[in-house]
Order: structure tokens, then sequence, then C-alpha cells
């Protein structure tokens, strides 16, 4: 008979190795069967090469690198500002600085469209062009509009990072460089920067990473000039059923991220810990900005005014203008709760009277809750079991294994999946286009941060808690239900609020999967925008927008209270 | 030389150090003894020149330093003190040789003269060999030699010391402990020490300034203090053990475990009488100046035998040579001299 260890180990690994190895496997091993050996050839050394495949490099990379160091130097700043300077409102900055992240990726580059197009690919023009601004082409289109919208939705991730290293910072070590003499700045270049470097490194990492892999940006404001990124072409080889070759830039696409990953992670890996001493803390003193102290304010407002309020008012207003060229006149609720008619949009109806969003609707909230509900489950069995057997190799394994989706970017991760299950296997039937691939896919992918809650909640109930349980005899699912699950509940609900989060704004992952008869929220949003429907993207955005928002408050209430009896 | 003049840090309404005035000569050595929150280490970070004092001055060597009135205090780099921090506070991402050098590079002192003394306090404390090891690297009581070693390589004519023991293992916190007193010694530098642990007071110090609630209970020497504890706060602080605090009712008399007997003091205002632990016998009959208590604790103590015992209301402890098989609970018979060494009045201030 096998052991209750080995069942529940054997359980864990099968669930992670047909969610995320196989379909990546499959991916793999497709581009290497001999009739699809001939689109690598293409893709890396053929005249088209070029084009499907340096080109796209080339504007990943720059668009990466640029929107890293941007993220890093505007979240360093914010987050140094908030942590050790006496500049007024630090909790404010500290939320409106979080804000950028909680919204989708798209709004910001939507609000953008509405505000800058130009002629240049007709259809709507923008506010300010509407204005008679003369709008340049590089302000419009491509690669300024796309490094400046992600970074002012990337910066968000950096400044929590750096926020979170730099309140570690010992006051200590700033004090004990004062007593040495050193100077304000002398004592940013000689100790807080360098002790902070690993998550200066780490932002900039996972910057870039987001960056690369993003997928809505580059294609609202890139695609309609070609500018194509590695995400851009491989949607686009896809949608016109050159698979083969979308799959290998796909692979490559993972690639370049984790090829960055692994040398971000190498740079500061060595000898030296930055882990402290902790000492008293609590009396650190907080560096005098003396008269630059509102300036300096008022520029902080002005970038965050402009990642967080502008793309919000921008929207808002823009779904309720007829034309993004004029958006605070002739408002109407055409688009909100008209009813179909000719002379607006080719008879397109309001948001709540228009079938495909109202079924985007219930889809994608039902999506949200059935993600959330198995990757908790999934979660929290991966990270008890590896917790439970930390010595045994599964325990790295499941780390390994859930970690791997991290390195692959939303649509490649999408893409896999159609190989994987959009055809039949054995028994099982093809999914592809069933809600059922969508939930699995959408589970699979998020693996990582459900198991990262999954930890959390296991950490919290205390190894002594659940063995002081098993020593009274109770079984597995008994100390489950009664000492486990009460005692993480707030924390498991606020995880499974994240992940919902998480799904319903995501658009890479979703956008291969997506067929008319499974719409979701963010791909309608992406498609009306695209089909110049602006006003039907801006108002879709606003309602996914204000969902998110409310779910993270609410989750990040939960967490925070989430072991009230610690507080006593 | 050292002087503090009406040092006064006040947080919102709270005085954490309250009109503080006393001075110590060069070369002296300084503790602060108190228990938590009684503004000792305030005091020590306005020595530091990190924080600015309310009120009051600090003058070092005749000039002045801090001064709360102006709200104004030398940069904390430039008064020729240094501080060694309860945590250490060493740059992880230095290495041992790199985290003395810094302060002396940043004092723009030349390449020769910066590895010629970092090489040499390095071999004052004996850690050369950890010269390229990073702060994690090495063992606590290596990182707080690390520590000292920062501090003094700028050769501060003060040298500033927050509970610097306090995370050390008991064995390894008596050694540095006389490695600081040598250190002290070689270096002749004015030493500020801040400390809970009456027994690092009494062995390490030169002076010693008890706080309780930011005022300053008692300054003296520490034989001054267990001679003449000024307070009922310093009677019960200082001491191994520390000495033992009877109440005195209306009429001079000490009513305790239903025994009552007169006391002889001068003053009429005395409400409590202090007793040394070593003037306390332990009696196997009852007598008339004897207290029945049952015992808490018996522990030997350099040839001789410490007894703590109560009647449920006082506790008493006695410093016996022997105690013939006595264990914990017995009932024993402690035996009061005639005169208490010393007798307090309602504020726990010493009258006779």
């Amino acid at each position: 008979m096998l052991g209750q260890g080995t069942l529940l180990k054997t359980v864990v690994m099968l669930l992670l190795g047909v969610l995320i190895v196989a379909p990546l496997l499959s991916t793999v091993l497709l581009t290497l069967a001999p009739e699809s050996l001939g689109a690598w050839r293409d893709v890396l050394a053929s005249k088209l090469s070029l084009n499907l495949f340096y080109g796209p490099l080339i504007n990943t990379m720059t668009i990466g690198s640029v929107t890293a160091v941007g993220c890093v130097l505007l979240g360093g700043f914010l987050a140094w500002l908030v942590t050790m300077t006496n500049v007024p409102f630090r909790r404010t900055i500290s939320l409106a600085a979080t804000l950028p992240f909680m919204i989708p990726s798209f709004a910001t580059a939507l609000a953008w469209t509405s505000l800058f197009r130009n002629e240049r690919v007709g259809g709507q023009v923008g506010f300010l062009f509407g204005l008679g601004l003369p709008v340049p082409d590089w302000l419009s289109w491509g690669m300024i509009p796309t490094i400046v919208t992600l970074t002012l939705h990337y910066f968000s991730l950096a400044f929590t990072i750096i926020a979170a290293s730099l309140a570690t910072v010992n006051s200590d070590l700033v004090e004990a460089a004062q007593l040495a003499g050193a100077r304000m700045s002398k004592i940013l270049v000689g100790i807080i920067l360098p002790v902070v470097t690993p998550a200066l490194v780490a932002a900039g990492s996972l910057c870039f990473a987001g960056a690369v892999s993003n997928f809505a940006t580059p294609a609202l404001l890139g695609l309609p000039v070609r500018m194509q990124t590695l995400s851009t072409r491989l949607f686009g080889m896809i949608e016109v059923g050159q698979t083969a070759r979308g799959y290998v830039i796909g692979i490559l696409l993972v690639l370049v991220s984790a090829a960055l990953l692994w040398f971000g992670n190498r740079l500061v890996a060595g000898r030296r810990s930055y882990a402290t001493i902790t000492g008293k803390g609590g009396r650190a003193k907080r560096f005098d900005l003396g008269a630059a102290r509102m300036p300096i304010f008022v520029l902080a407002c002005f970038i965050l005014m402009l990642a967080t309020v502008v793309p919000v008012v921008v929207l808002i207003a823009s779904s309720f203008a007829p034309s993004s060229s004029e958006l605070f006149s002739n408002w109407t609720t055409h688009y909100w709760s008209g009813q179909s008619n000719s002379a607006i949009a080719q008879g397109t109806p309001g948001i709540i009277h228009n079938e495909d969003i109202l079924s985007a609707l219930t889809i994608t909230g039902s999506l949200g809750l059935l993600v959330a509900f198995f990757g908790l489950a999934i979660g929290l069995l991966a990270a008890y079991t590896a917790a439970r057997y930390r010595t045994s190799w599964v325990s790295g394994a499941i780390t390994q294994i859930t970690n791997l989706p991290l390195l692959v970017p939303g649509i490649a991760f999408g893409a896999a999946y159609i190989t994987f299950l959009g055809a039949p296997i054995g028994p099982f039937p093809a999914l592809y286009g069933t809600f059922a691939l969508l939930v699995i896919a959408g589970t699979a992918y998020l693996l990582p941060f459900s198991v990262q809650t999954g930890r959390a909640v296991i950490q919290q109930v205390s190894g002594e808690l659940e063995e002081s349980a098993r020593i009274t005899g109770a079984s597995f699912l008994r100390r489950m239900f009664a000492i486990i699950l009460p005692l993480s509940l707030r924390g498991m609900v606020a995880g499974g609020l994240l992940i919902f989060v998480k799904i319903i704004r995501d658009l890479s992952l979703v956008v291969l999967l997506f067929t008319p008869t499974m719409p979701v929220m963010s791909v309608l949003a992406y498609r009306y925008a695209s089909e110049g429907f602006g006003q039907f993207a801006n108002a879709i955005t606003v309602v996914l927008l204000f969902v998110s928002i409310a779910a993270t408050l609410l989750a990040e209430r939960l967490q925070s209270k989430s072991q009230p009896w610690l507080k006593g | 030389m050292i002087e503090i003049k009406n040092l006064t840090k006040s947080f919102g309404t709270v005085r954490a150090v309250d009109e503080i005035s006393l001075s110590v000569p060069t070369g002296a050595f300084l503790v602060l003894l108190g228990p938590s929150g009684c503004g000792k280490t305030t005091l020590l970070r306005m020595l530091a020149g990190l924080d600015n004092p309310t009120t009051g001055q600090i003058i070092y060597d005749g000039k002045t330093v801090s001064d709360g009135e102006r709200n104004w205090s030398v940069d904390p780099g430039k008064r020729n003190s240094g501080l060694v921090f309860q945590s250490y506070a060493l740059w992880p991402h230095m290495t041992v040789r790199g985290n003395i050098d810094w302060p002396l590079k940043v004092a723009g002192m030349s390449q020769s003269e910066r590895h010629r003394r970092v090489d040499e306090v390095m071999s004052l404390l004996a850690i050369s060999k950890l010269e390229a090891r990073y702060p994690n690297e090495i063992s606590g009581g290596q990182q707080q030699r690390v520590a000292i070693a920062r501090t003094i390589a700028p050769r501060p004519s003060i040298l500033l010391f927050d509970e610097p023991l306090s995370n050390l293992d008991a064995k390894l916190r008596v050694e540095m402990r006389a490695e600081l007193m040598r250190l002290h010694r070689a270096i002749g530098a004015t030493a500020v020490y801040v400390t809970h642990d009456q027994i690092e007071a009494m062995t390490m110090a030169t002076h010693v300034a008890v706080l309780n609630e930011g005022r300053v209970e008692q300054f003296g020497t520490p034989a001054e203090l267990i001679e003449n504890p000024a307070s009922t706060f310093v009677a019960g602080f200082v001491g191994t053990p520390p000495a033992n605090l009877l109440p005195i009712s209306s009429g001079n008399e000490i009513r305790v475990s239903g025994k009552t007997f007169k006391v002889k003091v001068r003053s009429s205002s005395g409400r409590q009488a202090m007793y040394r632990p070593e003037a306390i016998a332990v009696a196997e009959q009852e007598s008339e100046r004897s207290l029945t208590m049952d015992i808490l604790e018996v522990s030997p103590l350099a040839g001789r035998v410490m007894i703590t015992a109560t009647d449920g209301t006082v506790r008493l402890t006695a410093v016996v040579n022997e105690v013939k098989g006595l264990r914990v609970a017995d009932r024993v018979h402690m035996l009061l001299p005639a005169v208490p060494e010393c007798v307090f009045d309602a504020d726990g201030r010493r009258v006779q």
C-alpha cells in the first residue's frame, strides 16, 4: 500500500506536470518535429529573419531596457522619498505609487491613444490633435509612447520592491556613516545604494521581463505603425496560421526573459549578504530636504498624477464623449446604456445592452472565481507538500516547476496551451474555444503566485500548531478543516482576490485563447480599440479598472487584518 | 573632559532626558546606568550629535558642541567622537577592512596612512585574519570587534558605546568587558558607556550616572553608589545582590511577618530602611528580632551562599557562610541587625 506521503507527492507532481511542464514541453517538441524544423531556419537565418525576429528583437530589447531603467529611476526616487526623507504626505504618495499596478496595463495605453492619437492611421483622433495641436508621429505612435506607458505602469513594481528594501536599511548604518563625517550625497552613494543594490537589480529585471513580454501596449501603440515586438510578432504568426514560426519566436522570447533574470541573479549573488543585524530602529532620522521639500513634493505629485489620475480621468471622459478629439463636450451615455443606433459606432449598442459584453462579463467573472478557487486549492496543496517534505527532492522540484511560468510571457504561455489542449489527446476532446481551456490555462499561468500565497498561509499556521493536531491523531483532511482553514481564512481570501484581479485584467494570456463564442472583457476591449471603437474599449476598461482597484484594496485590508489574534 | 549642562530632550510632552548636568574628566570611563526607557540612549545620541537637545549644552574640552537653546549642534562627523552601536551597524556590502577603512577615507586620509591605521587597529583587536571577510561571514563577537575597530581607527577623543555587549553570550560578554577596559587604557580617550547591566557598570566605570525617568538619580564612583546610595532606586538597582528595603511604619516601627520592632532613626521622616544582604543572618531558632519566612532560592556565590526568602509580602536576601541543608520551601528565621544601614524618606531620598 502507498503511504500517504507518497500519494500526496504523486498527486502534486502529476498536477504540476500536466499544468505546467506538459504544455511547455509539447510546444518545444512541436518545433523540433521534422516538418517544423524549417521554422527555426526561417526565424533565425533566412531572408525573413530580419523582419520576423531580429527587428522585433531589437525593438523588444530597447523597450525592455529603457523601461527597466526608467522604472528603477522613477520607482527608486519615489521609494527614497517616502522611506528616507521628510517629504510631506508620505502615506498618500506611497498609496498612489502602488495604484498603477492595480489597473490593467492596457488602460494607460488606451488613455494615451485618447490623448495623443494623430491622423496618421485614420479613425478617431486624440484630444490634443482635436485641440489643433500638431501631434508628431513619434509622440503618437511607436517606441516613445510604448516606453512611456510601460514605464508609467511598471514603475509601481519597482517602487514596491525598492521601498521594501530601503525600509529594511537599518538606520544605524546611516548614522554610523554620519558619525564618520560623510555628507548626505556620500552616504547615498557609498552606503544606501550598495546596500539596496540587490533590490535595484531585482526591480530592474522584473520590470524588464514585464516590459518585454507585455502584449497590449505595443499592440495598441506600435502595431498600427508596424512596430513589432517579439510578443506582437508571436501573436501575428499564430493569428495567420504560421504556428511553427510563432512557437519558435515564443521559445526565443522565453529564452530572452530567462537569460536576463538569470543574469540579474548572478550579478547580486555571491558572498555578500545584505541582511543586517536588527538594531533598535524605529527612530530613524529622515533626510531633511530643506528648501527643496515643496518643489520635490510637487514633482512627485505631478508624476503620480500622470500615472494614475490622468489615465483614469481620460478613460472615463472618453467613454462618454462621442469623439476622443473632444473629450469634455457633448457627453452622452450612449456607450454605456444606449440602444443600438445605426448612426453611432455602426450600430453597436451601449455596454449594458451589448450581448457580447454582457456575456464577456459573466465569463470573465466566472473565470476569475474559478481560477482563484483552483489556484488556491493547488497552491495550498503544493505549498503544504513542499513544506511538509522539506528534505525530499519533491520539495525542490515543486518550487522550481511552479516558478517556471514566471519566465514565460503570457502570450507564449497561451500559445503553448493551444498546442497542448487545442487538439484531442486520447479520449479527451480538443478544448480550443471552451471555457475549460481558459480556466486551466489561467490556473496554470498564475500558479507561481498561488503557490506563493499558499506558502504564506502555511507559514502563518506554524508547523507546531499542525503537529500538535497530528499528535491527537486527526487525519489530514480533518486537520485541514479544523486547524489550517480557520487559521488562514482571511489570508486565503485575500490571496484569492489578488488571483482574481490578475486573471480578469490579463490580456496577454487570453488573447490567443479567445474565440468569439467565449469572449472575455480584456480581449473585447482590445478588439474594440483596434477596430476604432475607442469608447467601448475605454468603458470596458473603466469597469475592469474599478473592479481591480476595489478587489486589490479589499485584499490589502484583509491581509493587514489577517491575524487579529496577534495584535492582542 | 565632557560637561553636560541642564540637558533636556522632549518628545512631545514626554521628557526623555530631564535637566541632566554632570561632568567627567579626560580619560574617564562614564557609565550611564538605568532600566530601559530611562533616557540613557537618548542622552548618548545627543552626545554623538545624532539628536539635538531641546535645552541645555554639551561641552567637549571647553568647546560647546551642542546647544539646545540655539537648536544647534556640531555635525556628528566633526565632534571628534565615535559611537559603537548596539546593532554594530557594520556596512554589509563592505569587507572587514572596508568597514574600518571607509570612515578614514571620508576623513580624507592618504592611502598609506589609512593602510597603517587599519592594520594597527585590526591587530589591536586581533581581527587581522578576518580582513577580507564580509560581516555576515563572521561571528557576533567578531562583528563586535570590527565595530569597535571601526570606531577607534579615526582616533576620536570621545568614545561612545550603546549597550555594546547586550547581543553577546555570557562568557563572551565577560571577555569583551576586559578587552574594552584594556582598550580604554591603551587609547586614553574619554568613554561614555550605556548599559542596563549594573555588573558592567560596577566593573568598568570610573564614574557612574544612575538614570531614572530622565533624571540623574545619583552620580559617583561605583564604590560610592554601593556605600552611600542616595535613593531607594539606587539601593535596589546596584550591588550583587542588591540591598534589602523594608517599609517603616509610623512610630519608627517595622512590622513584618506579624513581628513589630523599633528602628533607631534620628529623623522622623524615614519610611524605608535598608539592610545589606551580608548583614542579615539566618537563625535556626525564632527570636525577638527574627522574621519567619519561606525560602525561595538558594544559590552558591563565591564560596558563600545567597538565600532569598519571603513571607508573601516582602522578600529578603541574605548572604551567609553556610546553610546546613536548607532547601527551597523550608522555613527559616531571618535575623535583622539592630541598626539599618540607612533610611530613606517617602520620596525615596536618603535621610540618614
